[in-house]
C-alpha cells in the first residue's frame, strides 16, 4: 500500500490547513486544539510513533501523575477527530510560498509495517535481530521489530530501519497473518498546500558525556535524569523497580547533580527551568520505593516557580532527602567499593563535602531539537525565536524555550491560534 | 557593629587586573569543589569570589586562603560562568604586594607598565654611580675578569646594603600583614603551634607536594619545581661565591662541584622558566590569565638566569662584549633581588607565612 | 427505539489468537441466546479493510441499527471499525482483556468471553446514537473581563481570528499594572537592555480593531446562561449594558500582597521601606528619592520573597519578583551612577533564558547579590540598618542603606467579580491559594466552568511574557468552545462528544444531588431545588447520572438501563466454590487502558472478573450495585483515578464522590443484609498495570473469606 496516495486523497480536501511538525506533546496539543476549533491539520512526526519525550516519562511533577494519562486522552481525541491526519516517519523537505499559501514538500520514510498490523506480536517471536532499545535509552534490548511501548500511537509495530535485515530475512513478513509487513518500500515525496505551519520539534537531552568531570559513560551507575525516568517507569527495563545499571541492586545513597551542563558558559548557558523540579520528583519517587535510601540533591538555586513551592516544601519535610546548596564539581570513584564520590561545597554550612553515592543522577538540561527546521531562525542559544520566523510559521514548546510541560502546552495552544489566524487569510 | 561597605574602586581594579568579569559569579561553589588544596572548613575560593564581587577589601587582605591557592587553574577550568577564580585569587595576591609594600609607592609602580623604564633605570643609575665613584666605570683590558670591572668587595657591600634597605621595608609590611591575618580570622581553637607548623609547611614547600594536586595543568609541578630549586641552589652558590671571593679562589674552576651545582641550578631555572612562559603563551584552554606582574616576574627571572649563563660563556670565551653583558646581568640581579618585596617574587614569603598561620589554625 | 425492534449484527474476530484460544462457535451461540441477532459472522481478520466493507454492506442490506464487534480493545482499530455515525458500534474486548490475560481454551476463559459478548449485545440493544443539541440562539462573541496585558492580548488574538470581542475594564484606562511600569524585563536578546513596556503598543493595536469593544470604568453586574449564549450585564459608569456572548476570558489579574502585613521588614514603620510596586511608581514619575526626606538615594536594598515562599504570608513563589527586582536595580543604576544596590534573595529564580538577564545584571559591579535572610531592620543616623543572616559572605552582615524595597508577590483577584448566577457560586472554583488554575499538567486550560477560561496572573503568578503566552492560549480555548458549541459537541476532556444527559423530570424529587455534585456547575436550580440543566455547560461525564437516587438521568449512549442490562446479561454460576463473580466498574480514562496494558504484557489475572467501563467512576449509580448484588455477583470493585490533593480524576471529584457515596451504598448493603466487603473501591494510575493481577487476587481472597453472595440462588 502506498502511504503517499492516502495522504494525497486527504490533502485535496485540506484547503488551507495547518501543518504541525513534531508529534510530541506540544505538537499533539497544537494539532488537537486547532482541529477542535474546526481546522484541518496534518501532524507529522519523524519517529514512527507520537508522544515524544513525554511518553518516556514515569511521572510528571508536581502531581507525580503518569504522563500517559494525558496522552491517552489526546490519542483518543486524535482517533475520533476526522480533521486531523497523522503522518509518522515524515519530515519536511521544503517549504515555499507565504503565509496562507505554503507549499510544503514532505518526505515519508518507509516504515515497512502498514496499518494492517494488529499488534498480535507473532513477528517478534521470529525476529532474529537484537537491538539496543532506544526507547529505554539503551538500558535494555529489543528485537528489530518491536512495539515501542504499550501506549504507542499509531498502535502498531515498528521496524528498526538500521538493524533489520529486511529482504535478507523476511521472517516477520512470512509469519504475519495480516499482510502488514512489506519490505518493497521506498521514501515517498508528497506535496501539501498549507495555510500555516507550527514547528513543535521539541528537545533533546544535553549530552552530559561532554563534561569530563562528571564521568558520565565512565561509571555505569552515573545516569541521566531521563534514564532515571525510564528506569522508574512501570514499562521500563525493570518494570519500574529502580536499580543500579551496573549490578541490578537497589541503590542506597543517591546523589542528584543539578545543572549538569546547564547555566554553564562552556555547555548550556541558559537554565533549563525544569531540572530542579524533575530531580525533586525523582527524589520523591525514589524514597517512596526505598524508604531507607538517602538522597542528596546538590543545587545552585532551587528554581521551583509559582505553586511548585509546595512541591519543594514536600521535599523539605522528607527526612530522607537532603538539599545542599553547592554544585558538584567533580566525581571520582571510591576504589574499594566502586561507589562514586561527589565533591561539592556545602555552601550554607561552609564545608567541603565528598558525598559517597552508589547511584548518581545527572540533572541534564534541554537542548532545542531544530535539526529538521527550515525557514526558521534561532536565537543565540539555538532556540527558535518567534520574531525571526517568517509570517505564517510559528514555533511551540521546547524548541522555543526550555520549559515544563504545562508551559509548553500553553504555548502550543497559543500557537494553534496563531496558526489559525494565518490559515484563515 | 561593623558594616558592609563595598569598595567599588577595588572591584574595578581587580576586574582590570585579572581580566575577569568577576561579578557574574553565581556562587555555585564548583571552584571550591574541584580545589584539592582547599580545606574542609570554610573552604576557598567560592567565598573569596563573593567577597571580591562585593568589594570587601579588608576581608581579602587578611585572608590566608588566597595564599593556599597555587593557581593550578582547576577552578578556572570548571567555572561555569567562566570567570576564572584562579586568576581572581592571583590578582588578590598581587594586590597584597602592592598594599603591604613599604614604601607604598614602590608597590604601586611595580604594578604599572608605565613605570618599567624607571624600575630598570634605578639599578642602572645606582650601579653606574657606584662604579663611577669607585673609578672602575670603564672596560678593562686583558682577559675577562669581572672583578676588574666591579671589585668584589664593593659589589658585596653595596649589594647587601641595598638588599637590607629594601627588606627592612618588607619586614614592616609583613608585620602589618600578620596583624591583618590575625584580625581577619577567628581563632577558636588553634590546632598547632607556630614553629612546628612552620617546619611542616617548609617540607611541603620543599617537596612541592601541593603542586601535585593540580589536575588541569600537569607541567606546573615540574616548572615550579625547577624554578624553585634552581633559585634556591643559585642562592646557596652565590653565598658560597661571596665567601669564595673573601677566602678562596674566585672565579671557581669549571669542574669545582659548587660551580657545577651553580650551572645545574641555572639550567633548572632556565628550563622551569621556559616551561612557564610556554604554558602562559600556548595554553590552548587559556586557563590562567597572565598580567603584567606575572610577565615582569617571569621574564626578569628568565633574563637573569639566561644572562648569568651567557656572561659565564663570555668570560670563558673572552668576548669583547663580556663587560657590557655583565653590566646587564648585574642590573637584572639587583632588580630581582631588590624588588622581591614588591613583586610577585614576594609570594614565597607571604605564602610561607600564610601557610604557617593556616597550619597553626588547623586549616591545613 | 424499542429493544425488540432493533436489528443487530454480531461480528466475532478469530484473529490475533482469539480463534485458537476460544471456542468461537460457542461464543456465537452465546450472543444469540436470548436475543434475535440479524446477522452473525466470524472472520480471522475482521479489521481488514475488505472485511469492514462487508460489515458496511451488511449494515445497509440488513438495515442494522447496532453492531457488536467482538475483537480487540475499543482503544485500537477505531478508524477501521467506524461506520455510519447513526449506527451504534459496541466493541467487545476479547483480546486485551480476555485471551491475553487468561489461559487458552479454559472453561473460565470461555465463560468470560461469552459473558462479555452477551454484555455487549445487551448494551447494543439498549443504547442509541446521540444527536447533537444545537440551540438556535448561539452567537460567536467573546467577553474578556480585565483590560490588562492578558485581557488585551486575548482580545487582540481573538479579533485577529475574526471574532468580536467585548473587553470590560474597571479602571478608566486600559492597561493594568503593566502600563504603570517604567521598564520591562527583556525576554529576548539583548538581555543587557531593559525594554519599554510592550503594553503601550498592545493598546494601540487594540484600538485598531473594529471588532473589539473596550468598555472602561465598567464591571460585570451579572452573567447567566451557558456557552454560546451567555447573557452578560455590564455596569458601564452608571448605565447597564447587555451583551450576549459565547465564551468568556477572565483576565482580571492580580493585586500586590498587602505589605502592611510585613511588619518583620519594617513596612509602614520606616518611611524608607517601600514595595516593588511603590518603587516602580516612583521610578515612573521620574525620580527615585527617599520618601522620608525627599533626598537622593545612595544605596538601596531589595528584600526578595518579602512575604512570598513564606507560610505566614504567601506560601508560593510569585515567579516574577526576581526578574523585576533585577530590572529595578538596573534602572536605579541608570538613574544614578553612584548608587549601590543590594539584593538579598532566597534563591535567584531566573529560569530559561532569563538566566542571561541575571548575568547581564551581575556584570554591574555596583549591584551586590547574596542569598540570605533579613533578620532585622532598624533606623540609625537617618539610615536604615539591615541585618542579614546566613549570607554567602558571613553568618551575619549589616548593611546601611537609604532605601529598602520589598519584593512583594502577587495575589489573584477574586474571580467572583464575574458575578455568575450559577447555583455553585459567582466565580471560578479556585485551585490552591485561590488561583483558578487548571489542576492538569497536560491540560493547562481545563476549567470547571465551561466556556470560561482564566488567563494571566489571576490563574498563576508570572511574568508579562508568561501572561501574553497564557492569554493567547486562553483565546484559542474560548474560540474552540464557541465552535464546539455550535457543533453541539462537548469540550475537553470528552471533546467531540455530542451526548448530553436527559432528565425524566416527572420522577425528580428535587433532592439537589445532581446540582450539587456536578463538577462543572452545569445545573442551575429553581427555588424549589428542581434542576435546570444547561447542556452547553455539560461535559458529559455522567457524574449526575451516578448521583441521582431516582435514576432519572441518562445519556442516549450511556444509561442506567444499558448498564443494568449488561449486568443482567452475565451468567452467574451456582457453584460459588469454583466460580465466584466480581463485577468491576472501571473508569474508561485511566483504569480501562491500564487493563489493556496488562493484557498487552500478558499479565494473568482471574477470569472471575467482569469489567464494565464507565465514563467516570463517579457516574456509577447505586442501582447498578444493587442490581449486581441481587443478580448474584459476590463482590463489586469500583476502579477509578486517584483522588486527593493530586487527584487525577478528569472530572475533578468523580473518584472522590465514589468514596463519599460509599455511605449510601453501605446502607444498601445493610438493607440487603450483606457484608461491607462486598464493595471495594480501588484507585489506579494508567501506568500501574503491573498492580492489576495482585489487586484482583487480593479482592478475590477477601470474597472467598466472606463466602458467596446469599442472593446467588434466589
Amino acid at each position: 500500500m502506498n502511504r503517499g496516495n492516502s495522504v494525497k486523497e486527504k490533502s485535496e480536501g485540506l484547503g488551507k490547513g495547518i501543518l504541525v511538525v513534531g508529534g510530541g506533546i506540544s505538537g499533539i496539543t497544537t494539532a488537537l486544539e486547532a482541529a477542535e476549533v474546526g481546522y484541518r491539520v496534518v501532524l507529522i512526526e519523524q519517529q514512527a510513533y507520537l508522544g515524544g519525550k513525554v511518553s518516556m516519562m514515569n511521572q510528571y511533577f508536581p502531581k507525580l501523575c503518569p504522563p500517559w494519562c494525558g496522552l491517552e486522552i489526546n490519542f483518543r481525541r486524535i482517533r475520533q477527530n476526522p480533521r486531523i491526519q497523522v503522518l509518522t516517519s515524515a519530515i519536511v523537505k521544503k517549504i515555499s510560498g507565504s503565509e496562507g499559501n505554503f507549499d510544503v514538500i514532505l518526505e515519508l520514510k518507509p516504515e515497512y509495517v502498514n496499518n494492517q498490523c494488529t499488534t498480535c506480536g507473532d513477528c517478534v517471536e521470529v525476529c532474529p535481530v537484537e537491538r539496543e532499545n532506544d526507547f529505554n535509552l539503551g538500558l535494555d534490548k529489543s528485537r528489530a521489530i518491536f512495539l515501542p511501548h504499550e501506549m504507542a500511537f499509531p498502535h502498531k509495530y515498528v521496524i528498526d530501519e538500521k538493524k533489520c535485515l529486511k529482504e535478507e530475512c523476511r521472517k516477520c513478513q512470512e509469519v504475519c497473518k495480516y499482510d502488514a509487513i512489506n519490505f518493497e518500500q521506498f521514501p515517498e515525496i508528497i506535496e501539501l498546500k498549507i495555510g500555516s505551519i507550527v514547528f513543535a520539534t521539541g528537545w533533546e537531552l544535553f549530552d552530559v558525556s561532554q563534561i569530563p568531570e562528571l564521568k558520565f559513560g565512565v561509571f555505569p551507575d552515573i545516569i541521566t535524569n531521563l534514564m532515571m525516568e525510564r528506569i522508574a517507569s512501570p514499562n521500563g527495563p525493570n518494570k519500574g523497580k529502580i536499580v543500579k545499571p551496573s549490578n541490578g541492586e537497589a541503590p542506597k545513597n543517591i546523589v542528584f547533580v543539578q545543572c549538569a551542563g546547564s547555566r554553564d558558559e562552556s555547555y548550556l548557558p541558559y537554565c533549563s527551568g525544569v531540572c530542579c523540579s524533575v530531580s525533586l520528583k525523582q527524589a520523591l519517587y525514589l524514597t517512596e520505593q526505598y524508604p531507607e535510601a538517602n538522597v542528596k540533591i546538590f543545587y545552585i538555586d532551587l528554581r521551583l516557580m509559582g505553586r511548585h513551592e509546595d512541591f519543594l516544601n514536600r521535599i523539605l519535610d522528607n527526612p530522607r532527602i537532603e538539599l545542599i546548596k553547592g554544585k558538584v564539581g567533580k566525581i571520582s570513584e571510591e576504589k574499594e567499593t566502586g561507589n562514586m564520590i561527589c565533591e561539592a561545597e556545602d555552601i550554607l554550612s561552609g564545608i567541603k563535602i565528598s558525598a559517597v553515592a552508589d547511584l548518581v543522577v545527572l540533572a541534564a538540561g534541554m537542548v532545542p531539537n531544530i535539526s529538521s527546521l527550515e525557514k526558521t531562525s534561532t536565537d543565540e542559544s539555538g532556540f527558535v525565536s518567534d520574531e525571526k520566523l517568517e509570517p505564517g510559521i510559528y514555533a511551540a514548546g521546547c524548541n522555543k524555550n526550555p520549559q515544563e510541560v504545562s508551559a509548553s502546552l500553553k504555548d502550543a495552544t497559543g500557537a494553534a491560534l496563531k496558526a489559525i489566524q494565518s490559515a484563515k487569510q | 557593629m561593623s558594616f558592609i561597605e563595598p569598595d567599588i574602586d577595588f572591584i574595578k581594579h581587580l576586574k582590570k587586573d585579572c581580566g575577569s568579569v568577576l561579578t557574574t559569579c553565581m556562587q555555585c561553589g564548583s571552584c571550591t569543589a574541584v580545589c584539592d588544596l582547599s580545606p574542609e572548613n570554610n573552604p576557598f575560593p567560592r567565598k573569596e569570589m563573593i567577597w571580591a564581587s562585593w568589594g570587601l577589601k579588608d576581608k581579602l587582605l587578611g585572608d590566608p586562603d588566597i595564599w593556599l591557592c597555587h593557581q593550578c587553574g582547576d577552578c578556572s577550568a570548571t567555572c561555569p560562568r567562566d570567570i576564572r577564580p584562579g586568576d581572581v585569587i592571583a590578582s588578590l595576591r598581587n594586590y597584597c604586594y602592592q598594599y603591604y609594600a613599604k614604601p607604598h609607592f614602590l608597590g604601586i609602580i611595580m604594578q604599572k607598565p608605565a613605570f618599567l623604564p624607571l624600575i630598570i633605570g634605578f639599578p642602572v643609575v645606582i650601579i653606574s654611580l657606584i662604579l663611577i665613584l669607585a673609578g672602575t666605570f670603564k672596560i678593562p683590558d686583558g682577559p675577562v675578569i669581572y672583578s676588574k670591572f666591579f671589585p668584589h668587595g664593593l659589589l658585596n657591600i653595596s649589594f647587601l646594603l641595598l638588599v637590607l634597605a629594601s627588606f627592612s621595608g618588607f619586614v614592616i609590611g609583613l608585620k602589618q600583614y600578620w596583624k591583618n591575618l590575625k584580625h581577619s580570622t577567628t581563632v577558636v581553637k588553634p590546632n598547632g603551634t607556630l614553629l612546628p607548623g612552620f617546619f611542616s609547611v617548609l617540607s611541603t614547600i620543599l617537596t612541592h607536594k601541593n603542586f601535585r594536586f593540580c589536575t588541569t595543568n600537569r607541567y606546573r609541578y615540574w616548572a615550579h619545581f625547577g624554578v624553585f630549586w634552581g633559585f634556591v641552589m643559585l642562592l646557596a652558590v652565590t653565598f658560597y661565591a661571596i665567601l669564595a671571593t673573601l677566602f678562596f679562589e674566585y672565579p671557581m674552576a669549571f669542574w669545582n662541584p659548587v660551580k657545577i651545582l651553580g650551572n645545574l641550578a641555572g639550567l633548572f631555572l632556565l628550563i622551569g622558566c621556559s616551561i612557564m612562559i610556554w604554558q602562559r603563551i600556548f595554553d590552548s584552554e587559556k586557563r590562567t590569565n597572565s598580567n603584567y606582574s606575572d610577565w615582569f616576574f617571569i621574564i626578569s627571572l628568565f633574563l637573569l638566569t639566561a644572562s648569568g649563563l651567557i656572561i659565564e660563556i663570555a668570560r670563558l670565551q673572552n668576548w669583547s662584549y663580556a663587560y657590557h653583558l655583565y653590566f646587564i646581568h648585574l642590573v637584572l640581579v639587583w632588580m630581582v633581588i631588590m624588588y622581591i618585596p614588591y613583586t610577585k617574587f614576594a609570594h614565597f614569603v607571604y605564602r610561607t607565612i600564610a601557610m604557617t598561620y593556616s597550619k597553626y589554625l588547623g586549616r591545613i | 427505539m424499542n429493544k425488540e425492534a432493533k436489528k443487530i449484527g454480531v461480528y466475532v474476530c478469530s484473529g490475533c489468537g482469539i480463534g485458537q484460544n476460544l471456542d468461537i462457535d460457542a461464543l456465537q451461540s452465546a450472543a444469540s441466546e436470548n436475543n434475535d441477532i440479524s446477522i452473525s459472522r466470524v472472520h480471522s481478520f475482521l479489521c481488514q479493510k475488505k472485511y469492514c466493507e462487508i460489515i458496511h454492506n451488511d449494515i445497509i442490506d440488513k438495515e442494522l441499527h447496532s453492531i457488536v464487534i467482538a475483537a480487540c480493545s475499543p482503544r485500537v482499530k477505531t478508524k477501521e471499525f467506524s461506520f455510519d455515525p447513526s449506527i451504534v458500534v459496541e466493541r467487545v474486548n476479547l483480546r486485551e482483556q480476555v485471551i491475553w490475560c487468561n489461559p487458552p481454551n479454559d472453561e473460565d476463559t470461555q465463560m468470560l468471553a461469552e459473558d462479555y459478548l452477551r454484555m455487549g449485545v445487551a448494551k447494543a440493544l439498549i443504547i442509541e446514537q446521540p444527536e447533537p443539541f444545537i440551540s438556535s440562539t448561539l452567537n460567536s462573541d467573546i467577553l474578556v473581563v480585565g483590560g490588562g496585558i492578558s485581557g488585551i492580548t486575548s482580545a487582540i488574538e481573538s479579533a485577529k481570528a475574526g471574532y468580536r470581542v467585548v473587553i470590560v475594564e474597571k479602571e478608566a484606562q486600559a492597561g493594568g499594572w503593566s502600563s504603570r511600569l517604567l521598564k520591562q524585563v527583556p525576554y529576548s536578546d539583548p538581555f543587557g537592555t531593559l525594554q519599554d513596556p510592550i503594553i503601550h503598543e498592545k493598546i494601540k493595536e487594540l484600538q485598531s480593531f473594529k471588532n473589539i469593544t473596550l468598555l472602561t470604568s465598567s464591571e460585570i453586574k451579572e452573567i447567566s446562561g451557558q456557552p454560546g449564549e451567555f447573557s452578560v450585564s455590564i455596569l458601564n459608569k452608571n448605565t447597564i449594558m447587555e451583551y450576549m456572548v459565547a465564551s468568556i476570558i477572565l483576565a482580571t489579574g492580580w493585586e500586590p500582597y498587602n505589605a502592611t502585613n510585613l511588619k518583620e521588614f519594617g513596612y509602614s514603620m520606616h518611611a524608607d521601606v517601600v514595595t516593588n510596586v511603590e518603587l516602580e511608581e516612583m521610578a515612573k514619575s521620574g525620580k527615585i528619592v527617599r520618601p522620608s526626606n525627599g533626598q537622593d538615594v545612595q544605596s538601596v536594598l531589595f528584600i526578595q520573597c518579602a512575604g512570598s515562599r513564606d507560610k505566614k504570608h504567601l506560601p508560593y513563589c510569585s515567579a516574577f519578583c526576581c526578574a523585576t527586582s533585577l530590572k529595578q536595580a538596573k534602572y536605579i543604576r541608570n538613574f544614578s551612577t553612584e548608587t549601590k544596590v543590594f539584593v538579598v534573595y532566597k534563591d535567584i529564580r531566573m529560569p530559561g533564558k532569563l538566566e542571561y538577564f541575571y548575568k547581564e545584571i551581575q556584570k554591574d559591579e555596583q549591584i551586590f547579590l547574596t542569598k540570605g535572610t533579613v533578620s532585622e531592620i532598624t533606623e540609625e543616623n537617618n539610615q536604615l540598618l539591615v541585618t542579614v543572616k546566613d549570607t554567602l559572605i558571613d553568618e551575619v552582615i549589616n548593611i546601611k542603606v537609604d532605601l529598602v524595597v520589598l519584593a512583594t508577590g502577587m495575589t489573584p483577584r477574586n474571580s467572583e467579580d464575574l458575578n455568575l448566577t450559577y447555583r455553585q457560586g459567582k466565580g471560578l472554583p479556585g485551585l490552591k491559594y485561590n488561583f483558578p488554575d487548571s489542576h492538569f499538567i497536560c491540560f493547562p486550560y481545563e476549567t470547571r466552568r465551561t466556556g470560561i477560561y482564566a488567563a494571566g496572573a489571576i490563574r498563576a503568578p508570572g511574568t508579562i511574557s508568561a501572561c501574553i503566552e497564557d492569554a493567547t492560549g486562553a483565546a484559542l480555548k474560548a474560540i474552540q468552545c464557541i465552535e464546539s458549541t455550535k457543533r453541539g459537541e462537548s469540550v475537553h476532556p470528552r471533546s467531540g462528544d455530542i451526548s448530553s444527559p436527559e432528565l425524566y423530570m416527572q420522577r425528580c424529587t428535587d433532592c439537589k444531588r445532581c446540582t450539587e455534585e456536578c463538577p462543572f456547575g452545569a445545573y442551575d436550580e429553581t427555588e424549589k431545588g428542581t434542576p435546570l440543566p444547561n447542556p452547553y455547560r455539560c461535559r458529559s461525564c455522567g457524574i449526575c447520572m451516578g448521583s441521582c437516587p431516582e435514576r432519572i438521568i441518562s445519556f442516549k449512549d450511556f444509561s442506567i438501563n444499558a448498564v443494568s442490562s449488561m449486568i443482567k446479561a452475565v451468567h452467574i454460576p451456582d457453584e460459588f466454590e469454583e466460580k465466584p463473580r466480581i463485577l468491576a466498574f472501571v473508569c474508561e480514562n485511566d483504569a480501562y487502558p491500564a487493563f489493556d496494558m496488562a493484557g498487552i504484557n500478558h499479565l494473568q489475572y482471574s477470569a472471575y472478573i467482569r469489567i464494565i467501563p464507565v465514563r467516570c467512576i463517579g457516574s456509577v449509580n447505586k442501582v447498578w450495585i444493587s442490581d449486581a448484588l441481587s443478580q448474584g455477583f459476590d463482590g463489586i470493585l469500583q476502579i477509578g483515578c486517584k483522588p486527593g490533593d493530586d487527584y487525577q480524576c478528569h472530572y475533578i471529584h468523580g473518584s472522590e464522590l465514589t468514596e463519599t457515596r460509599g455511605e449510601n451504598i453501605q446502607e444498601t448493603l445493610q438493607t440487603m443484609m450483606l457484608e461491607p466487603e462486598r464493595i471495594r473501591t480501588e484507585f489506579i494510575e494508567i501506568n500501574e498495570f503491573n498492580r492489576i493481577p495482585e489487586m484482583i487476587e487480593d479482592y478475590l481472597e477477601t470474597i472467598e473469606e466472606i463466602g458467596p453472595n446469599p442472593f446467588k440462588d434466589m
